[in-house]
């Protein structure tokens, strides 16, 4: 064998995963206090924090400031000793202004700017552990922390990754060993309920005809994260409301 | 550390040639760092601090300057009027000093860079908080005043000199000062102290001996102690002190330091009088 | 943060009576958690918790060339990162200032070899070495940053495990280097003589240890020392304002007593440790 299959025989995964299945996904909301809403997720290995300031005055300036909506402010950063090879700079790289960029692009979809105008909204992610599907992670812990903050949003918007085995089988979540291996690798982020897709990436290439199933997977995997996802956000309710006396701990 | 493009620096795999010289070792050195005379190769003693030499106005582009040598180590401080503080959009109540510490290129044994590296940053730092106690910061608000200081040549004592030299560029400025500041270093080693090193005992009082056997169980103070007085108030406007000290030999130097500080506060007067008198002469000739 | 005068005189006031906001005395120290390990592919992590302020430590561990004119000795470099997580004044390039003289004053406190020895560091001499980097990342400041970072720093040095070498051999220009794969080969780091920082601030008349983001506001002088094994190693100034020397030789004295204090705390927790706990931010 030239290269390890990213699926065996007995449709197994490199990390004893199915096809369909997604890694564990444990989630905290409010892990800092400074910041109005934080959230930390893992996703396997992968592992994120992210924290919101905000709505406030918009910094710099008011020439920046929209008279009918926020302005949506995203950092990617990733921590020095994140990946395997440490990295010299966390930010400012041209990767890492990307992934700002798309992280915009996807909260922008959901959050309810209109509500306040000349005012700024700051997403500051960071990355602790990078072990493949990093950006999906940035949403999903962003959504969080959105939440988290008390910022009102349209719906939750979820990111998965999804990739192509054997040239034939679709793999939902994908580790950074499967990615490195050499299969193409389609990141989605999604609002689930309303089935909208607000960001579409790819990595190397595979036939127009395979993309269907891929995206009908990722679209799943978008799903089955909102559903945890979810459950976290009534969890953290419940600890926060049975504190105050104003949810009955069941 | 960001890489600069814009000069061409040395080919990178070159060494200093001094490494393949014959040196002498550590021991040797530190031999004859206090003879048994109680002399320093230069002749002076553990206590005697250098001949200084100062002169004000050197700059005519600053509106402050100020030249100062210690021995063979020359410093140039200029400082420049105040100006509205960059990249800043809120109020600040306090004006903000901005240093800049930096060797020449030239000025070392070993080739420094054209850009601030760790060690003049750091030294920037220490520079700012010591003039910091002595600037009238409430009465020049949102503004920021500029000091720049170039070592011309290094032997010892640099950083004490700039704030001294600084000390008096800021008065020739005319921005508003509490008190006179001055500034001297110390070293520690091998049992011994002395004051206002030079760079060749700074390096010595640098490094951590090695521990013979005999002498295991005696400690012997090992660092370099920067501090910078007020006159008048007879503050400590700055205090940086490292290597491997008790808190017993931090104030023992303590005396010997604040001395020679005040020695040298007395130049400093010398120097400020003897240039407001030149101004005063100047004005009343073109009058 | 702001702070009005009227806050401020009244923290002033709770200093003076020995009675701060919080209700601690003026040497005591807020709750601290620590937790070693747990950055999983990190040669040795640390995190720590000093109230709300929160610092994540990574170290890894590389071979190097030594320095020409150091031959036998390994390289110990720091480096800090203050993420935007902390304050949206971070963003981008905002906390470099802050970063510099973090990483600037630990390289100055770790450069006595009774603070850290890096002879113990040489594979071969003037051939090959290990370089231990320290990634320090600060992801909330609620005041006492040096405080938080070197007890971190610490504590991730304690946990760190350098491979072990099996053989290293030259021949000709190329120099063989066996490292051992095996977990137990792995050599821990001697972190006795690692030095502790304790930052003194001296608000009103009196001289306040581990002061919140609000008491650093307030204070009119900061020092902070760091000490190892009962001697200074460093000395510098938190923030502008002079100080008598009385009041500095006092605020040395007492920053000195507290380090050894601290000390003495943080290597006992960390010994007592439970092995492996994986909890990370999840509580």
């Amino acid at each position: 064998m030239s290269r390890k299959e990213l699926l065996s025989k007995i449709g197994l995964r490199a990390d004893g995963r199915r096809a369909q299945e997604l890694r564990r996904i444990r989630c905290k909301l409010g892990v800092f206090t400074e910041p109005d809403g934080s959230a930390y997720i893992e996703q396997g290995l992968t592992k994120v924090l992210a924290a919101v300031y905000g709505p406030h005055q918009v910094r710099g300036g008011r020439s920046k400031a929209q008279y009918d909506a926020a302005i949506v402010n995203c950092q990617f950063s990733m921590a020095v000793f994140s990946t395997g090879e440490r990295k010299r700079r966390p930010r400012g790289d041209r990767k890492s202004t990307e992934m700002s960029i798309h992280l915009k692009q996807a909260l922008m979809a959901t959050i309810k700017t209109e509500l306040y105008p000349w005012s700024q909204i700051d997403v500051y992610v960071e990355v602790l552990h990078a072990d493949g599907g990093v950006y999906a992670a940035c949403v999903n812990a962003s959504t969080l922390a959105l939440i988290d903050a008390g910022i009102p949003l349209k719906e939750y918007v979820c990111a998965c990754t999804a990739s192509l085995a054997n040239n034939d089988i679709p793999m939902v979540d994908i580790s950074y060993q499967e990615e490195v291996l050499g299969g193409p690798t389609l990141t989605v982020a999604a609002l689930p309920m309303s089935e909208k897709i607000v960001l579409m990436e790819m990595t190397q290439r595979f036939h127009l005809d395979h993309l269907p199933k891929v995206l009908k997977e990722a679209l799943r995997g978008c799903k089955d994260i909102k559903v945890i996802l979810d459950e976290a956000v009534r969890n953290h309710l419940v600890n926060v409301g049975s504190s105050s006396g104003w949810v009955k701990n069941k | 550390m960001p890489v600069d493009n814009r000069r061409i620096t040395v080919p990178e795999n070159t060494t200093c040639y001094n490494l393949f010289t014959k040196s002498k070792s550590f021991k040797n050195r530190c031999e004859h760092f206090i003879n048994t005379s109680g002399k320093r190769p230069d002749g002076r003693k553990a206590e005697e601090h250098r001949k200084i030499f100062l002169q004000m106005n050197v700059v005519t582009q600053a509106k402050g300057s100020a030249y100062i040598e210690v021995g063979k180590t020359k410093v140039i401080v200029s400082v420049f009027d105040p100006r509205g503080i960059p990249n800043n959009s809120d109020y600040k109540q306090n004006g903000e000093l901005y240093c800049e510490f930096k060797y020449a290129p030239f000025s070392c044994t070993k080739r420094r860079l054209h850009q601030q590296d760790s060690e003049e940053k750091q030294k920037s730092l220490i520079m700012k908080r010591s003039l910091e106690s002595a600037v009238c910061r409430h009465e020049f608000p949102n503004f920021q005043v500029d000091i720049y200081a170039l070592v011309l040549e290094n032997d010892g004592s640099t950083l004490s000199a700039a704030i001294t030299a600084a000390g008096i560029a800021l008065a020739q400025a005319g921005i508003p000062m509490y008190d006179i500041i001055t500034a001297a270093e110390f070293g520690y080693q091998d049992g011994t102290y002395v004051l206002d090193p030079t760079s060749q005992e700074e390096r010595i009082c640098s490094v951590t001996m090695q521990e013979n056997n005999d002498s295991a169980n005696e400690f012997k103070p090992q660092g370099i102690i920067i501090l910078s007085m007020l006159l008048t108030h007879q503050q400590v406007s700055g205090f940086h002190a490292n290597g491997n000290l008790r808190l017993s030999d931090v104030n023992n130097s303590f005396d010997v330091i604040s001395r020679a500080t005040a020695d040298i506060a007395n130049l400093v007067k010398k120097n400020l009088v003897k240039q407001v008198i030149k101004n005063v002469q100047e004005n009343a000739i073109k009058k | 943060m702001s702070l009005c005068e009227a806050e401020k005189t009244f923290i002033l006031h709770g200093v003076e009576e020995n009675f701060r906001i919080d209700g601690r005395e003026r040497e005591d120290y807020r709750p601290m958690e620590v937790e070693i390990g747990i950055i999983s592919h990190a040669f040795g992590s640390a995190r720590l918790r000093l109230a709300n302020t929160d610092v994540l430590v990574a170290v890894k561990i590389e071979v190097d060339t030594p320095y020409p004119e150091k031959p036998s000795q390994g390289k110990l470099d720091f480096f800090v990162d203050c993420s935007a997580n902390a304050t949206p004044d971070f963003e981008g390039r905002g906390g470099e200032d802050l970063a510099t003289g973090i990483s600037n004053s630990l390289s100055d406190a770790y450069r006595s070899s009774k603070a850290f020895d890096l002879k113990k560091l040489c594979i071969m001499k003037g051939q090959k070495c290990w370089k231990l980097l320290v990634d320090i990342l600060l992801l909330e400041c609620g005041g006492n940053l040096y405080d938080a970072v070197s007890l971190a720093v610490k504590a991730a040095l304690w946990n760190t495990r350098v491979p072990g070498v099996k053989s290293v051999g030259i021949d000709g220009k190329n120099v063989e280097l066996n490292v051992s794969e095996r977990l137990n080969d792995c050599v821990p780091l001697d972190v006795s003589g690692a030095p502790v920082m304790v930052t003194v601030c001296k608000i009103g008349e009196y001289c306040v240890v581990d002061p919140s983001a609000a008491e650093e506001k307030c204070s009119s002088a900061a020092l902070v020392v760091a000490v190892s094994q009962g001697n200074i190693t460093t000395v510098l100034q938190g923030s502008a304002g002079s100080l008598h020397p009385t009041t500095l030789m006092d605020s040395l004295g007492l920053g000195v007593e507290v380090a050894n204090q601290l000390n003495i705390a943080l290597m006992e927790t960390l010994q007592s440790a439970p092995p492996h706990f994986d909890v990370g931010f999840l509580k």
